[in-house]
């Protein structure tokens, strides 16, 4: 840190107000929030917070500002007036969007021209490009057009001193120099602060109709969903629903209009004797509902694909009898939303055991809603990696003053 | 130089015969796909473990001898060209597939697997390894990991790092670590991501874990005869407004085409613009789809439009395809090939730009591409014999490349920087784009010993303070009176 002296929260507010505007500056408690217009702000902004030692947190929609350890950033660094479909490049199915934008904004103008990023997030109307992207968020799309990191195609970021810099490009295929953009996503704000992001993108589903199978128990459908999987369908989503009660497989394909009643055909047989019925387009959503329950704990559980409905089966068991109350939403690819509401000594146990339980084939459940009863007792994050000193140095390199959301990712970074 | 002594430490740390010394046989080694490059290791290991690679990185590290790893040596950018004196690790005899899990969709393989044998391990059960660079039968999975291979499919299946689930690698500093896991988002940085195309840089590749795909239960493959590549080329992109998504969309322009007919005499129809579409998917769809993609031939003019009739034409018309870069040599003692990328949308003006520099050069250009993704492939042909041509062909080859730039395209869409395109990547990137791809070299290997010299333009010491910040252009507006 360049400067001992210590600066006032009013010299802050004052200091970053004559960068990006009296009107786009606010001072509330201990924090100050800012809201840059463009990169070269983003980074006058960063370097005054690097020299001077001040914690920045990016933040767009601040949807999922409660992800990860809590940070006490003195400066909020609001990407609200960034939020510009920079470029939309139809004929060549890409676009270049700020950081700041709205999902759906951005969604709703690509859709002007048939297309769309194919990745559906939790919140679309409030989250932002650059939170989903920083968050890795993405629902049950996922199946068949891949994570975020695989529609990805470049970057602009600010790094924590000041510089702009691009990475990746524009076009569908590249492999020039390192994919930064990889470290960025789902790197939740700790390496740089994401200015604007280059998609990928895919015709928007001209065709598609959506089954959904119902059974009492998740194990019923363990079977079926293999069967799904493994046959020559190539379903757009595939997602498990299980309450207390009931358990739903909810299916959805694309393909043309002559191939949808063959496919229906099919996934009859495949589910037979389970009938199949038309769901509410409402349950594409059903992650999110997860979050609405107030006072619950909500789990990103990863898990091998093929165990997705035995472990849905046994976590019942066990919600069952240790009192607690558990709904799951979980995505054929091996990705769970879990929201439990239990005494916070019986959801610590569930999370432990859960951990333990998957940790052997890889998996991993980090807590991303956490009641106040179990902040600072749970351990939010999942890593077991041998690469986190890997990761820490990564860290240095890109913020050795550890401004950019310090403390909030795994191990501490 | 590696002293002796060294030598019986690196001797020490493999089998027996692990370590090659004799010049002779070092010579095996001195060059990659690129082979107007060349330079003789010091000494080549063939480690069977990632123990072993460990043991052998190990000593580089303590005595800061440069090392680079190798598969099979078919790289197209010179990124396994061999540190002079220094330590060449070739990864071919850890070539075990170690796990094949059909219910979660993955294999965990070795590096030194071929591409092909992963598909082929998969087959009964009706899966495949989707990237199919066209050296699929010889090149390595360490090697497509290290350049991010892709191949004529990944316009709908994406490319290596699509695939890649999971990576064990050696550091530079000889340290084992794992990055990723067969179960989605690993927590932390996305390490794999990172790793995948970083051309040997980052560390030694020892187990890979890759994602298996479903084989598709339909496949058709339809080759239509155009004037030109142009023409060719706005069919494609009517293909894709038509909101399709085939499996491959390849081109190929009349000299390409000769090439592959002396080479594999595929019965390609002779024509200014071979364009290639290839359907999979279920049966029922692939059936509904090629009618449209025909209709939009012939309203772009097709002469010829033909159906492969059989899984051994279809194998015929790819194996033309597959050899066009080797077929090349049919008509031209020398050749260099290039791996541009553009917009879609700029096709026909850079194959007229590319034509109007390949005349202006003296020079014959033979395009052979992805244009689904807009991956050209120009090949400059060329005589090594006639003096001064090579250096002529190289100056063209690089300016193609600008070219792909300035239409705001790529110097590489999957051959990699390597020791070719290092100043056309200071091209492409700007100072402090370069500068944060250092950060996560320093990372990995601040003494920089694994493949030093490849990809970036310049020496770059990993400082321990960063020094101060330099402007990006971006940030320059650009001024009305820019001086010329
Ligand atoms: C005829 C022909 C056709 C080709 N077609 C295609 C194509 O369609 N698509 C495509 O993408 N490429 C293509 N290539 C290029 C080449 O085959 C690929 O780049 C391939 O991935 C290289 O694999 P390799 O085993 O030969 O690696 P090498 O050439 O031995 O090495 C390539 C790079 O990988 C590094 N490396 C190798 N193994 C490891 C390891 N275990 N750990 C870390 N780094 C490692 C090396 O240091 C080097 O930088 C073609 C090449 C030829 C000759």
């Amino acid at each position: 840190m360049s400067s001992s002296a210590v600066v006032s929260l009013e010299q802050t507010a004052a200091h970053l107000a004559s960068i990006v505007g009296e009107e786009h500056t606010h001072l509330s408690g201990q924090t100050i929030s800012a809201y840059p217009a463009n990169a070269s702000e983003i980074a006058e902004v960063l370097r005054f917070a690097d020299s001077a030692g001040l914690a920045v947190t990016p933040t767009g929609g601040g949807t999922k500002l409660g992800w990860g350890n809590s940070v006490a950033a003195p400066i909020l660094l609001g990407l609200g007036r960034m939020a510009a479909l920079r470029e939309h490049s139809w004929h060549d199915m890409t676009c270049t969007v700020e950081a700041g934008c709205a999902w759906n904004v951005m969604q709703a103008q690509l859709a002007l021209h048939g297309q769309m990023v194919a990745v559906d997030p939790l919140w679309p109307d409030r989250a932002t490009a650059g939170g989903i992207v920083s968050t890795n968020d993405g629902g049950a799309l996922r199946l068949r057009y891949g994570s975020l990191r695989d529609l990805i195609l470049g970057m602009t970021v600010v790094l924590a001193e000041g510089s702009i810099t691009k990475s990746g490009g524009k076009v569908v295929k590249n492999c020039a120099g390192y994919d930064l953009p990889k470290l960025m996503t789902g790197g939740f704000g700790t390496l740089a602060v994401i200015a604007s992001v280059n998609f990928r993108l895919h015709p928007l589903e001209k065709h598609a109709r959506a089954w959904t199978a119902t059974a009492p128990d998740p194990a019923e459908l363990r079977a079926p969903l293999h069967a799904l999987l493994d046959s020559q369908m190539i379903p757009c989503s595939a997602q498990l629903r299980m309450g207390p009660q009931e358990c739903a497989l909810d299916v959805r394909v694309a393909a043309v209009p002559e191939c949808l009643r063959e496919h229906e055909v099919r996934l009859q047989q495949i589910f037979a004797p389970v009938a199949l019925a038309e769901p509410d387009p409402s349950v594409w959503r059903a992650r999110e509902s997860l979050f609405a329950q107030p006072g619950a704990l909500v789990l990103k559980v990863t898990l091998l694909p093929a165990d997705l409905c035995s472990i849905a089966a046994e976590l019942r068991q066990q919600a069952a009898k240790d009192q607690i109350e558990l709904a799951i939403v979980a995505q054929a690819f091996g990705l769970m939303t879990v929201a439990l509401t239990a005494p916070p000594d019986a959801a610590f146990l569930f999370v432990e055991r859960l951990r333990a339980r998957l940790r052997p084939s890889g998996g991993s459940v980090v807590a991303l809603q956490v009641p106040d009863s179990l902040r600072g007792r749970l351990e939010v994050w999942d890593c077991q990696s041998n690469a986190l000193p890997l990761m820490r140095e990564i860290k240095r390199r890109f913020d050795p003053n550890r401004i950019l959301n310090p403390g909030r990712f795994v191990g501490g970074i | 130089m590696l002293t002796p002594s060294q030598i019986d430490e690196f001797r020490a740390a493999v089998d027996p015969d692990g370590i090659i010394t004799l010049k002779s046989q070092l010579q095996t080694y001195e060059c990659d796909g690129l082979t107007n490059l060349r330079a003789l290791p010091g000494i080549v290991v063939l480690p069977r473990s990632a123990r072993e690679v460990q043991a052998v990185v190990r000593i580089c590290a303590r005595h800061k001898i440069p090392f680079v790893s190798r598969g099979s040596g078919t790289g197209l950018s010179g990124g396994a060209l061999p540190a002079e004196g220094g330590v060449l690790i070739a990864l071919t005899r850890m070539n075990r597939i170690l796990q094949v899990d059909i219910p979660n969709r993955f294999a965990v393989v070795e590096p030194g697997v071929f591409n092909s044998q992963v598909s082929q391990r998969v087959a009964s059960s009706g899966y495949f390894y989707a990237p199919d660079p066209s050296s699929q039968p010889v090149c390595t999975i360490g090697g497509n990991v290290a350049e991010n291979a892709g191949g004529a499919h990944c316009l709908k299946y994406g490319f290596t790092a699509t695939h890649t689930l999971g990576l064990e690698v050696v550091l530079p500093n000889g340290e084992l670590v794992s990055f990723g896991s067969p179960a989605p988002d690993a927590s932390g940085y996305d390490l794999t991501g990172v790793f995948i195309g970083s051309e040997g840089t980052l560390g030694v590749v020892t187990k890979i874990t890759l994602r298996i795909v479903k084989r598709p239960e339909a496949v058709q493959t339809l080759l239509a005869a155009f004037d030109s590549p142009q023409a060719a080329g706005q069919t494609v992109s009517e293909i894709i407004a038509a909101g399709m998504l085939p499996s491959a969309l390849e081109i190929m322009d009349t000299l390409a085409i000769e090439a592959a007919e002396a080479a594999v005499h595929a019965h390609y129809p002779r024509c200014g613009g071979l364009l290639l579409v290839e359907l999979d998917g279920p049966a029922s769809e692939v059936a509904a789809l090629m009618p449209e993609v025909r209709a939009i031939c012939l309203a772009n003019g097709a002469g010829e439009i033909r159906l492969a009739q059989s899984d051994e034409e279809r194998a015929l018309v790819w194996k033309g395809r597959k050899a066009a870069f080797a077929a090349v040599g049919r008509i031209s003692p020398s050749y260099i090939v290039q791996d541009g990328v553009i917009p879609r949308t700029a096709l026909h003006e850079v194959l007229a730009e590319i034509g109007r520099m390949a005349a202006e050069a003296g020079l014959r250009v033979a395009n052979v591409f992805h244009a689904g993704d807009g991956n050209l492939h120009p090949l400059v042909l060329y005589d090594r014999a006639i003096a001064g041509q090579e250096e002529t062909a190289l100056d063209l080859s690089y300016r193609i490349l600008r070219l792909c730039v300035d239409r705001g395209g790529s110097i590489t869409g999957e051959h990699g920087v390597g020791k070719e395109k290092q100043e056309a990547l200071g091209y492409m990137f700007a100072e402090p784009d370069l500068d944060a791809m250092q950060r996560v070299r320093c990372a990995f290997d601040p003494e920089k010993i694994a493949n030093p010299g490849k990809i970036f333009p310049r020496l770059h010491l990993c400082a321990e303070q960063a020094g101060p910040p330099t402007a990006h252009p971006l940030e320059t507006p650009i001024s009305a009176e820019a001086p010329s």
